[in-house]
């Protein structure tokens, strides 16, 4: 694999393949088992063109646990800010010897132009409202650990599915792993094309992508909700009323009909009170919100080894 | 909403309405038959005498050459409270719709402030049932302050009894806007109604654009206005197929996009209201602001195609558009007086002249387009509305379709006099009005509200 941008076009034993390599990381990104050093002597970029917490950070740990180094770039304190392009600032990176690059950006498409400009390896960490690979990668991995395998479940993906790379990443991998994908969001923000994005979907061995404008009906049968963050920096806000978290947000009501194996997932930052709420996002029982974030340790660990690693 | 919620309690004395032309658009009844009300309830049709059983204290109303037909139902009224209580209230509102023979309406959100949140719109229910008139159902604004630029909850106010959402008073202009609207619209089931007016084409528009407005040096509303917007609504709508509902629809340009749009299979449907049937734009000369309406009174050959497009089903019921306004408002000069027309107190005999004395339909039509169909439109007919079905149905109206009257503003139930039919000779009212089983018009006369205080809960569904 030269370069990791999307998980459309991935094939099941590929993307299962970094799965099982994701899990042999968890102990490592837990702490618990010694860190590897498949990275050692190699210098990761990481290019945040756009702000991040969870990704940024996970991606430096991922390195340090790969005895590796990482240095930061982001757009403040760069010449990013003197107007200097994505494919020129990756150019001049890529020039000082780096192994990867690791880019987030607020363009779609923006990861596969900087590939195109650079013969290192590139790792997609976000790219507008196209894909984000690698929290796909511990979103399942989140599940599997839960289910022991994703296929023949139910996943309710819930909120501003339009604007969301999560969603369409997570919506590729559990499809092709054989769960069964609901959409669900205010019609402005779900379309039923949606329900066409991946490839094969509903076919042989493959799950169905389905499209829901209705919370308490997508609700019904599901196995795990994966809460979306509106997205108000990507114009979300249009296209919302201030009855979202009446219609859309995970609240206790809507938790307490469902099964008690249902669990439930968000990619962070949350919007506490609006799709979903504190009792919600810290219920102990249900949330595994923050066991997604040491699975995306993990993930990038295993993206990184099979990239880069030796 | 309950079943229960549809009856009144068991208190209310039994009514035989008897003799009449029983007539059930659904069932498509049209028979002299006795028809029993009890229990809150249309309890059994007959067209034998005596063939239904006459409870004990029944009150027996002779129907002899009246109509007997589910309650009526205007779809579009504006009742101005919250906000503009000196024009109407709820209350005088409901009370004029009972005085016409309607049974419910539908209210628009364009008051102050904005029928926009779930709380405005039970603040309406309230108001409404407490008035134990008419039964008001209401249709929430689409955006926020009817402003066209952020989605209003209408989810919420689904839930909490909303029946249509419209930014009625105002077009939605925006036409990003407009298909989020038919989006939410569509997947919440509820029908939106569009006041179809491009603001661009109607900036200083305050009658229709021709000789009289050019003589009279008043600005022109032309009909295209009117005509752009619903074909691009209908282009919109295709990818989601929401209810659209076309306002009080006024030029023949818009029959035939309405006409085309239906035989295309599209969810389109329209309402006509009387002034469109009866009044050109000579009822502006003298600079008449009584005459002054949005949209505006247009030419002979707009009203044969309306009346063409009620014949063939293109327009698919009739409204009002019930538009209060002060006198003090109405006495400024043409320009500067507000837009509209109060309908509620006169219409039938005005739909029976445009539309029955005129040849261009029957009685059982008519009463369709002011029943069942409003009825469907609301989505309200599943709940025994704009029928008469024994069991279920519980509102009906008698009509005496031969009684000569005046029409006189003074006496209306309204609170204003609005009204550019003052003074007409017509045909046909209605003597009787049944809401819940509940006898809210006696004899032509609406009876002390006393005597219907303190029963049951009176909400519209």
């Amino acid at each position: 694999m030269a370069d990791f941008l999307t998980i459309a076009g991935m094939s099941r034993a590929e993307i299962s393949r970094l799965l099982e390599a994701t899990r042999k990381s968890v102990p490592i990104a837990e702490g618990r088992s010694p860190n590897r050093t498949s990275l050692n002597g190699r210098v990761i970029a990481n290019l945040f063109f756009e702000d991040s917490t969870r990704t940024r950070c996970s991606f430096e740990t991922a390195v340090h646990r790969l005895g590796g180094q990482v240095f930061n770039l982001t757009p403040s304190g760069s010449s990013l800010n003197k107007g200097e392009s994505l494919v020129d600032t990756a150019r001049n990176i890529e020039c000082m010897g780096v192994a990867a690059i690791v880019v987030r950006c607020a363009v779609s498409g923006g990861a596969k132009m900087v590939a195109d400009g650079v013969k290192c390896p590139v790792i997609n960490a976000g790219d507008g409202r196209h894909e984000h690979p690698t929290q796909a990668l511990l979103d399942v991995s989140t599940l599997i650990e839960e289910f022991g395998s994703v296929e023949g479940r139910t996943v309710a993906i819930v909120g501003d599915i339009t604007n969301s790379r999560v969603a369409r990443s997570a919506t590729h991998a559990l499809s092709t792993l054989g769960a069964h994908v609901r959409l669900v969001g205010p019609p402005t923000l779900v379309s039923k094309a949606f329900e066409r994005i991946t490839k094969g979907a509903g076919s042989q061995g493959q799950g169905t992508v389905s499209t829901m404008s209705n919370l308490d009906s997508a609700l019904e049968g599901v196995d795990a909700v994966m809460m979306l963050r509106v997205q108000f920096e990507r114009a979300a806000g249009g296209a919302i009323s201030s009855d979202y978290r009446q219609m859309f947000g995970l609240t206790p009501e809507r938790i307490a009909k469902l099964a008690p194996h249902v669990v439930i997932l968000h990619p962070g930052p949350m919007n506490r009170g609006i799709e979903i709420d504190d009792k919600v996002a810290d219920d102990p029982q249900r949330s595994r919100i923050l066991r997604q974030v040491t699975h995306g340790v993990a993930a990038r660990m295993a993206v990184l080894e099979d990239l880069v690693g030796v | 909403m309950h079943e229960s919620s549809l009856r009144s309690n068991a208190m209310e004395s039994s009514f035989l309405l008897r003799g009449g032309r029983v007539i059930d658009p659904v069932s498509g009844v049209d028979a002299t038959a006795d028809l029993l009300i009890s229990n809150g309830v249309v309890a059994g049709i007959s067209t034998t005498p005596r063939g239904v059983g006459i409870p004990q204290g029944c009150v027996i109303i002779e129907c002899e050459g009246c109509l007997v037909v589910p309650g009526l139902i205007d779809p579009h009224v504006h009742l101005r409270e919250p906000g503009a209580e000196h024009k109407e209230t709820i209350a005088t509102g409901a009370t004029a719709a009972i005085a016409g023979g309607f049974s419910s309406v539908c209210c628009m959100p364009n008051t102050t402030p904005t029928i926009d949140l779930p709380s405005t719109v039970e603040f309406v229910q309230m108001r409404a049932a407490a008035s134990h008139r008419a039964r008001v159902f209401v249709a929430g604004a689409a955006t926020v302050g009817r402003a066209g630029e952020q989605l209003a909850p209408m989810g919420a106010m689904s839930q909490v009894g909303a029946v249509a959402f419209t930014d009625d008073g105002d077009c939605i202009a925006s036409a990003g806007m407009m298909g989020k609207v038919l989006a939410v619209c569509a997947s919440l089931d509820k029908v939106f109604m569009q006041h179809c007016q491009d603001p661009t084409l109607t900036a200083g528009g305050v009658m229709n654009s021709g000789t009289i407005s050019a003589r009279m040096g008043l600005g022109g509303w032309p009909a295209v206005a009117e005509e752009v917007i619903i074909e691009r609504d209908i282009r919109l709508n295709r990818g989601h197929q929401c209810r659209y509902h076309v306002q009080h629809l006024s030029s023949e340009g818009s029959v035939e996009i309405v006409r085309r749009a239906r035989a295309n299979g599209q969810p389109v449907t329209a309402e006509a209201s009387p002034h469109h049937l009866l009044l050109t734009e000579d009822a502006c000369n003298e600079y008449n602001t009584l005459a002054k309406v949005n949209p505006p009174l247009r030419t002979d050959d707009d009203i044969r195609a309306i009346i063409e497009g009620i014949v063939d089903g293109t327009i698919t019921l009739l409204a009002t558009d019930h538009a209060p306004h002060a006198s003090s408002e109405k006495a400024l000069d043409f320009t500067s007086a507000p837009f509209g027309m109060i309908g509620l107190e006169c219409a039938l005999p005005l739909y029976a002249k445009a539309l029955v004395e005129s040849g261009a339909i029957g009685w059982p039509r008519l009463i369709a387009l002011l029943t069942i169909e409003p009825a469907r439109l609301l989505g309200i007919d599943g709940f025994g509305h704009g029928s008469l079905e024994v069991g279920r149905s519980c509102d009906v109206t008698v009509i005496n379709p031969s009684k000569a009257w005046r029409i006189d503003s003074e006496k209306f139930h309204s609170k204003s006099r609005n009204c550019p039919f003052d003074g007409w000779q017509v045909h046909g009212r209605a003597t009787e009005v049944f809401v819940g089983g509940r006898r809210v018009l006696a004899d032509g006369a609406i009876p002390e509200c006393a005597t219907v205080v303190g029963h049951a809960r009176f909400n519209a569904l």
